[in-house]
């Protein structure tokens, strides 16, 4: 479903954020991005949207290659993929119905079709009953919840969440990672970039570890480690 | 049709339109101040060109003939003149008729009894097609045998046409620059329109929606500058015909201004379209070059 083959990602300014990743991601797979801040796990999410182009390497998802898409055909890329982060990126001026619709209705879905996904991605998230409150009348919780709605309400074949849970206190962390759980129980394929300790060894997923933009470690059902050596798990 | 769509897209051109009021009244008005110059300009310079054409038209060439030329050589001349494309009419005037056109004309002022003798050589009095051609014309007749002297009042002809040429770059330059005032101010309201959405255009690239629907409510804006801007320029040339023009028709009122020569219709659509085009040209340019892709 994604792949990722020697990608290197070198900033105009000299850093390289990846350095020769190459990574696999079958379809239905849950995998955590986990390491320090700045060690390129943003980078490979934003890769993977095209929001930036590799350096160098191949990147495929769902049968795409990214790395020499054009940008014209950028938008039927992204109508595959559903984009979380951590800062909901909500609109403050409209509805929780409004903000799930508008990825619906800029993309040029037919009302009808609107009228029947909005809700079945309200209710999935368990915010039927918010959804003529505006964002600010929400706790934060509630808004990352609608903003997984809005990146599910087409329908992706893939989830990219980049720090879903940066913003939120341990209880909506539980709530969220919960929702993407189920998510992910339904076919969705879902990576998260996150340095929450709790989050990873609470789900018991495939972890991909970054360090200076090189994969480190890849284990399936791993736990999450902090300033350890190569490897090395904190708890079993 | 799906109106649920289309009552989405015009809700957001509507949104997008009231959030920054002032700038884009700022936008209408530059528009409106453009295509008012540029419709007044329309207007007068229609009206002059017609004046214009009427006075030249009224030119004659008068051709004055040696006092030996024979009733052979006038015979001649005349045939020539009258073979010649670019004559349309031709009068004889002999030197008797002309001392009483003279006469008639000076009467009261000169004393033409005094006269002796007639001093006036016979004449043609000619009157080309189109008033560029008079000086080239005269010049060719000045060189035919049997002719004196060429009068047309040389220097009027050429200043008119000049004035003509000279008002037409005065009113050309004075649009270009509004036109370019109208497109930098159209620009920079879509440039904060643009920065104003930002979070939204974010999201809806975010969400897959294509280049062109991005752009299309900054489009949809520039038109309605343009279109709304044009609509107040013809209200103000509307009001301003309706005061000022009466009152400058008085004021000259030796001056023949024919103004059904102006296509009123026309005008107003040239005005709307000049006006849209500067307005979706400008939001254009604008949206793409800070929409970042």
């Amino acid at each position: 479903m994604i792949s990722l083959r020697s990608v290197s990602l070198l900033y105009p300014n000299g850093v390289r954020a990846l350095d020769h990743v190459t990574l696999e991601i079958a379809k239905g797979e849950f995998v955590f991005l986990v390491g320090h801040s700045g060690t390129g796990k943003s980078s490979v999410l934003r890769l993977l949207y095209r929001e930036i182009r590799p350096s160098s390497g191949e990147i495929t998802v769902d049968g795409i290659r990214v790395d020499r898409l054009s940008s014209r055909r950028v938008p039927a890329l992204r109508r595959h993929l559903g984009v979380v982060f951590q800062d909901f990126k909500l609109l403050p001026d409209k509805t929780v119905w409004e903000n799930v619709a508008f990825a619906m209705q800029v993309t040029g879905a037919p009302t009808r079709e609107i009228l029947r996904q909005v809700p079945r991605a309200l209710d999935l998230v368990g915010l039927s009953h918010r959804s003529r409150m505006y964002p600010d009348e929400l706790s934060g919780g509630e808004q990352q919840r609608t903003a997984i709605a809005r990146a599910l309400v087409n329908n992706p074949k893939i989830l990219l969440c980049d720090e879903p849970t940066g913003n939120l206190d341990p209880a909506n962390t539980t709530e969220i990672v919960d929702l993407l759980l189920r998510i992910n129980l339904k076919g969705t394929t879902v990576l998260v970039a996150t340095h929450n300790q709790a989050v990873v060894d609470r789900m018991r997923r495939r972890v991909v570890r970054l360090e200076n933009g090189k994969v480190t470690t890849d284990k399936e059902r791993g736990y999450y480690y902090l300033g350890l050596g190569q490897g090395q798990v904190l708890s079993g | 049709m799906d109106w649920g769509r289309v009552r989405f897209f015009l809700g957001e051109v509507a949104r997008g339109f009231t959030r920054n009021a002032v700038m884009q009244i700022t936008a209408i008005g530059t528009v409106a101040m453009t295509l008012l110059l540029l419709g007044a300009f329309l207007f007068i310079r229609t009206t002059i060109a017609d004046l214009g054409n009427g006075m030249l038209q009224q030119i004659e060439i008068s051709v004055y003939l040696t006092p030996d030329a024979t009733p052979h050589t006038i015979a001649a001349l005349r045939a020539s003149f009258h073979a010649d494309p670019r004559i349309s009419t031709v009068e004889f005037i002999p030197k008797a008729e002309g001392l009483k056109e003279l006469r008639a004309r000076t009467r009261g002022v000169i004393d033409t009894s005094l006269l002796t003798e007639n001093p006036l050589p016979d004449k043609f009095r000619i009157r080309v097609r189109s008033p560029q051609l008079v000086p080239a014309v005269a010049g060719e007749l000045r060189r035919l045998s049997g002719v004196d002297n060429v009068v047309y009042g040389q220097g009027v002809v050429e200043r008119l046409l000049r004035l003509d040429t000279v008002l037409q770059r005065i009113g050309v330059a004075m649009i270009a620059l509004f036109v370019i005032v109208a497109t930098i101010i159209i620009s920079n309201t879509t440039r904060l329109a643009v920065y104003a959405r930002r979070r939204e255009i974010s999201i809806m690239q975010l969400v897959g929606a294509t280049n062109l629907y991005v752009r299309m409510p900054f489009i949809c804006e520039g038109l309605i500058d343009g279109v709304l801007g044009a609509a107040v320029a013809i209200i103000l040339l509307v009001v301003v015909h309706a005061t000022l023009w009466p009152r400058l028709l008085d004021a000259l009122p030796f001056v023949q201004f024919n103004t059904a020569v102006v296509d009123v219709p026309v005008l107003v659509l040239q005005l709307f379209l000049v006006g849209g085009v500067i307005g979706t040209g400008a939001a254009w340019i604008s949206v793409g070059r800070h929409l970042q892709t």
